[in-house]
């Protein structure tokens, strides 16, 4: 499998490291109740399809990315930067 | 029909031709008292104890494909009761005990081979991990050595010992751990729970989950809808799609793991032998075949293959430990979808649903939990309070952060297991 | 007072010849980082353009000029190598020294393309990979960061992989030559 970076073009799967579910972009608010703060950390989606995945380019421009990529084909459909997708 | 000696001298001498099927192949009912979905190693396994430990035979395992066609029909094959953590210890120990009466409550041969397992260590730490896990596997009752360099060079003299990287500072020996014929395990375990009643359906894929006021009523299947007073649902590598039709998300991603087979050689590896630094294991096939694998691959995937980094990172790790093994030549290679769960330990619980229980998050070591699973998930359906050795894997244990049982270290969080 | 010898990070190791190739070190003299702070980094070009003659390098480029080079490292990042920094780039960017940090070789000749196409997993033949293209990737399991000069092919890795890098590449060097000379 090979990702395309925005900054750095097509690289190596070799180059990445994967952090997971992109759920991680979407924090519960500071207020929300704790069973909320622990199904957003352990509950998963985990769809046999399409996905929305964050990786790392850990060996290239070290930046966050957010990877649709389909899990049974492992065809990928976009790459961005993280920055883009997330206000924080 | 009972497998003997003279069974197989007979047949052999009557060109073999009395041999029946080992279990029928039923219509569905319309109804079953317990609807198990899975027809794996622990779903088999989970059908065969309902029936022998509990008397309970109005029950049917739904298989989608294919019985034993998943990860037991093709993995590592190896067996064993060396983990340091309360609730995994005694679990797994609980399960090795199973493993050793196997054959004859089965009456089935699954080739259940106790050559040993051989975990090697490489720094000093390395070691002082090992003692204290091996205190925990005899404090448990199982069996563990502490071996010197010198006891390992003995048992295993291909290895390179003074790796400059990773010299061999002793090992870690589990006499009792050892390899099982995976197909044969799902087989007996198929065939047990036939004999004793139980419907094994093949070919039936489950579609939806029937829930009414919060408990659970039967199940819809490609084979029509089935009514049953509860569920358990046994489909690793695939929790998430089956829990989904219950309304349920889990504590769960799904990873692929590569193992790999090489041509058949003559006898040369007598033990399961690990290489933890280089996530990498091996042991020799009864054919002669060498079987290993390493890592995950570490990115989500049901595409069952792997990638070429973790491949190649594997064959580093094989030649790092046994330049031998450079003239051996790999036959295939294939990827097995792991149900990987947070802190990665296994689940056998209850759910928010009444009567649809779950067992699920076996992560890459489910095949030597297959007769306990399967003990553990029965005592848990037919008598709804936990089996003791089992207590331990609770759903709920990742939200209340009570019971983490984390064996490596690194924390319950996805993707460190 | 005890007289200290400053030694390289290859010291001892190279140079080396193999084949067609060879690997030698390089002095880089003074390395600093430049990160710009957010929504600074138009201005630190221009800073950097007034004091060192240089702008900050798009990503995958070096920048060069008599005496001071600014390579791209990641993500708004880039070393300025050789001078000292103007102090005046502080206004719009974290600074770090970084001499003494890394080691620096060249790899030239031939075959140069060759060898490294058997440790890092990216195109770094001319066409690919002209001079003043810059990319970070791995040399086996090494990060490291490549870069080509009119000289050949400039490798930077963490000082304290000097060695393995020197062994990976001069391994590989010898596989190639002898692959030549085999026909």
């Amino acid at each position: 499998m090979r990702l395309t970076c925005p900054i750095c073009g097509e690289r190596d799967r070799r180059e990445f490291y994967y952090q997971g579910d992109a759920v991680m972009l979407d924090r519960p608010g500071a207020e929300a109740p704790a069973q909320d703060w622990a199904d957003w950390l352990h509950l998963r989606d985990n769809p046999a399809g399409r996905t929305r995945e964050l990786w790392y380019h850990e060996a290239g421009c070290t930046a966050w990315l957010v990877v649709e990529r389909d899990t049974l084909t492992h065809e990928v459909f976009s790459v961005g930067l993280v920055e883009n997708a997330d206000a924080d | 029909m009972r497998f003997s000696g003279l069974k197989v001298l007979a047949q052999g001498l009557t060109g073999n031709r009395g041999w029946r099927p080992h279990w029928r192949d039923p219509e569905p009912k319309p109804e079953y008292d317990i609807v198990i979905i899975g027809g794996g190693g622990h779903g088999l396994a989970t059908a065969f104890y309902l029936a022998k430990e509990h008397g309970l035979t109005n029950v049917a395992v739904l298989e989608k494909g294919y019985l034993g066609g998943g990860n037991v029909g093709r993995n590592t094959t190896i067996v064993r009761a060396n983990y340091g953590l309360p609730g995994n210890s005694e679990f797994y120990s609980h399960s090795l005990k199973l493993w050793e009466g196997m054959e004859q409550e089965l009456n089935f041969n699954t080739m259940m081979s106790q050559r040993g397992v051989l975990n090697l260590c490489h720094s000093d730490g390395q070691r002082d991990a090992f003692a204290r896990r091996g205190n925990a596997m005899r404090n448990q009752g199982d069996d563990a050595e502490l071996l010197t360099p010198e006891q390992v060079r003995e048992m295993v003299p291909f290895l390179d010992f003074d790796n400059g990287r990773f010299p061999i500072y002793g090992g870690l020996w589990h006499a009792r751990g050892g390899t099982a014929r995976h197909d044969a395990v799902a087989w007996g375990y198929a065939r047990g729970a036939d004999i004793r009643g139980v419907d094994l359906i093949q070919n039936c894929e489950v579609t939806g989950i029937d829930v009414q006021e919060g408990r659970v009523t039967g199940v819809q299947t490609t084979r029509g809808a089935i009514r049953a007073r509860k569920v358990g649902i046994v489909v690793a590598g695939r929790s998430g799609q089956v829990a989904g039709l219950a309304g349920m998300r889990l504590p769960i991603e799904s990873h692929v793991l590569q193992a790999f087979v090489t041509e058949g050689l003559k006898p040369c590896i007598d033990q399961v032998v690990t290489f933890g630094m280089g996530h990498f294991y091996i042991s020799q096939s009864d054919k002669g075949g060498l079987v290993f694998g390493g890592d995950l691959d570490f990115y989500a995937s049901y595409a069952a293959r792997g990638n070429l980094p973790m491949a190649e990172h594997v064959m580093e790790a094989a030649m790092t430990l046994m330049p031998m093994i450079g003239k051996a030549r790999v036959l295939r290679s294939w990827g097995g979808i792991m149900d990987m769960s947070p802190d990665g330990s296994p689940i056998i619980d209850k759910t928010g649903i009444e009567g649809l229980y779950l067992n699920c998050g076996w992560c890459y070591g489910g095949f030597k939990a297959v007769p306990g699973s399967g003990f553990s998930f029965a005592h848990l359906i037919a008598q709804d309070r936990h089996h003791e050795p089992a207590a331990g894997f609770r759903l709920g244990r990742f939200s209340t952060g009570r019971g983490i049982m984390d064996e490596e270290g690194t924390g319950a969080q996805h993707n460190l297991h | 007072m005890v007289d200290l010898t400053a030694l390289t990070p290859c010291s001892g190791l190279l140079p080396l010849r193999k084949g067609t190739v060879t690997l030698s070190e390089l002095d880089p003299g003074r390395i600093t980082s430049l990160m710009p702070f957010r929504g600074q980094g138009a201005a630190l070009s221009a800073a950097l353009e007034r004091a060192h003659g240089l702008g900050f390098p798009a990503p995958g480029r070096v920048e060069q000029t008599e005496g001071a080079t600014c390579l791209w490292t990641a993500k708004d990042q880039a070393f300025l190598i050789g001078p000292e920094p103007d102090p005046a780039l502080a206004d719009h960017a974290a600074m770090t020294d970084q001499s003494d940090a890394w080691a620096v070789v060249l790899l030239a000749g031939e075959d140069a393309e060759d060898v490294l196409a058997r440790l890092v997993p990216i195109d770094l033949r001319p066409v690919a990979f002209p001079e003043g293209a810059a990319a970070r990737s791995l040399c086996q399991h090494m990060t490291v960061s490549i870069s080509r000069r009119a000289e050949g092919l400039q490798i930077m890795c963490f000082r304290s992989m000097a060695r393995t890098l020197a062994h990976e590449i001069a391994d590989v060097m010898a596989l190639v030559a002898g692959r030549r000379a085999a026909g």
